[in-house]
């Protein structure tokens, strides 16, 4: 890991987006469209390797009434967010979490394979 | 023999030729068949498949219910995993179980190993069948009044391991743990089985609420690469890592000496290790034979909590064949002061409200 990962101070919750601080005094702002069409679970992952599943997840998700989520820290590692509608099943790791805040692939290009072990 | 040549079919309007009509059909007798074209006529009753579905449907919604009685009555859930076999994943639970247990909590141990369910023989309960009664499947009572359900339970002979089939080993847990009567419990300990990943997803979707999953590991890197693969793996089921657990991580030496007497030791690396016999002139040290600190490096890696590590102790091996655990045989050695401190570790990560100064507002 060539990046050292600054640390989530804050995250506020707005109606359609959330508003994250780091430590190191960055803020970033991501949708929650874009933070639930990134679902790490084992359900939603599999969708994102083809073009035309992660589309339709992406219409799935983006036909869910808004609403703000639960937030809960799992250990000190990760992020689950909580939902009324639509899958909250993800444990979102905060590298995870700071990818999608930098708009970049949180799954870095490689396809979901269900239990690589 | 009539010569019929079209057939109008009522709810459609459509016509069907004769040709789909099979056998001899009388000039005035009454004719019945089948025709291939969907109708749309709402049916009489529910047929023998819609039957079979409604039941389906009734025994996932008791089971359901089963599940959720399950986890309101116990209060912590921890799944033992590791991504290779051969780690100490069984040992390891039996041991979380039982230094539980020696701390007075009400335990229970889950063993769903299918292709080689070994918890019962390091539970002292080798050789038992399940005790079915009034439809419910009863826990045998192992080590320290420890509740165990293994999948040995339902082996006719430990030799011949059952190849289950997917739907079959998975339908299977899921009934095991729907119809187990476990009673209250402190903690359930769930040891599966290495390198799958269906068994944990079912139990994951089955089980409500778990607190999250401990995974063992050794020094040796290729160990540690799969744990990494078992932490990423539980991200997808929502089953927070509670940390890991490096095993066989240094050999404890035991001997007697004169009551009182200090002992020093040559260890490895050039390091002295000094201990003092106890009242009954016993003593045990620990010394590094692998690299150490693998896990901690990984746990480090991936930001999740070190649980601790656990000595390598011969007394294991030989625990696991005569039955007898080794936190049994001896509940002050240092195995089980090892094991103490592991769970001691969990039971921190259980109450963990610990936000690490995050704001969520
Ligand atoms: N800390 C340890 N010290 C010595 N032997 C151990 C230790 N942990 C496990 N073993 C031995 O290693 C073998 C495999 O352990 P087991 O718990 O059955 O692994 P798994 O369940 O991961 O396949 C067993 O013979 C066991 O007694
Ligand atoms: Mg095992």
């Amino acid at each position: 890991m060539a990046e050292t990962l600054p640390t989530l101070k804050k995250l506020e919750r707005r109606k359609q987006d959330m508003i994250l601080t780091y430590d190191d005094e960055t803020t970033y702002t991501v949708t929650y469209d874009d933070l639930r069409h990134a679902c790490p679970c084992a359900k939603c992952s599999p969708l994102r390797n083809e073009d035309d599943s992660a589309r339709s997840l992406r219409r799935q998700i983006e036909s869910l009434p808004a609403e703000k989520p639960t937030v809960r820290t799992i250990g000190k590692y990760a992020l689950a967010f909580e939902w009324q509608q639509g899958c909250s099943s993800g444990i979102y790791r905060f590298e995870r979490i700071y990818d999608l805040a930098n708009r970049r692939d949180p799954d870095r290009g490689k396809p979901y394979v269900h239990g690589a072990w | 023999m009539a010569m019929l040549t079209l057939f109008r079919v009522p709810e459609t309007g459509g016509w069907v030729e004769v040709g789909m009509i099979r056998g001899p059909i009388m000039a005035d007798s009454p004719v019945s068949i089948n025709l291939p074209v969907a109708s749309n006529a709402a049916p009489a009753g529910p047929s023998a498949q819609e039957q079979k579905q409604m039941e389906q449907a009734y025994a996932q919604m008791k089971r359901k219910m089963a599940m959720e009685e399950i986890g309101r009555k116990i209060k912590h859930k921890i799944m033992v995993l590791s991504g290779k076999g051969g780690v100490g994943k069984s040992t390891v639970s039996t041991g979380l179980a039982l230094s539980l247990a020696q701390q007075g909590f009400t335990v229970g141990i889950l063993d769903i190993d299918i292709t080689g369910p070994n918890v019962p023989k390091m539970m002292g309960l080798d050789g038992r069948r399940l005790h079915v009664e009034n439809g419910r499947i009863h826990p045998a009572q192992g080590h320290l009044g420890v509740k165990v359900i293994s999948m040995a339970f339902l082996l006719e002979d430990e030799d011949t391991p059952v190849v289950w089939r997917g739907p079959i080993k998975l339908g299977a847990i899921q009934q095991f743990i729907g119809d187990v009567e476990w009673g209250e419990l402190d903690y359930l300990v769930i040891d599966f089985p290495p390198g799958t990943s269906d068994e944990p997803l079912t139990v994951a979707q089955s089980l409500p609420d778990i607190d999250g999953m401990v995974i063992v590991t050794t020094p040796q890197q290729v160990a540690l690469l799969d744990s990494r693969k078992s932490i990423t793996f539980s991200e997808s089921l929502k089953v927070p890592v509670l940390g890991v657990v490096e095993n066989m991580s240094g050999f404890t030496v035991n001997g007697t000496a004169a009551p009182g007497t200090e002992v020093s030791i040559a260890a490895p690396g050039g390091k002295t290790l000094t201990t003092t016999a106890d009242d009954g002139g016993k003593f045990s040290v620990t010394l590094d034979i692998f690299k150490e600190g693998g896990g901690k490096e990984t746990a480090q890696e991936f930001g999740v909590p070190f649980l601790g590590a656990l000595p390598f102790d011969p007394g294991f091996v030989r625990g696991g064949d005569d039955g007898v655990h080794r936190i049994v045989s001896e509940p002050e050695g240092a195995s089980a002061v090892a094991f103490a401190k592991v769970v001691e570790a969990i039971q921190e990560q259980l109450s963990d409200g610990a936000d690490g100064g995050l704001e969520i507002i």
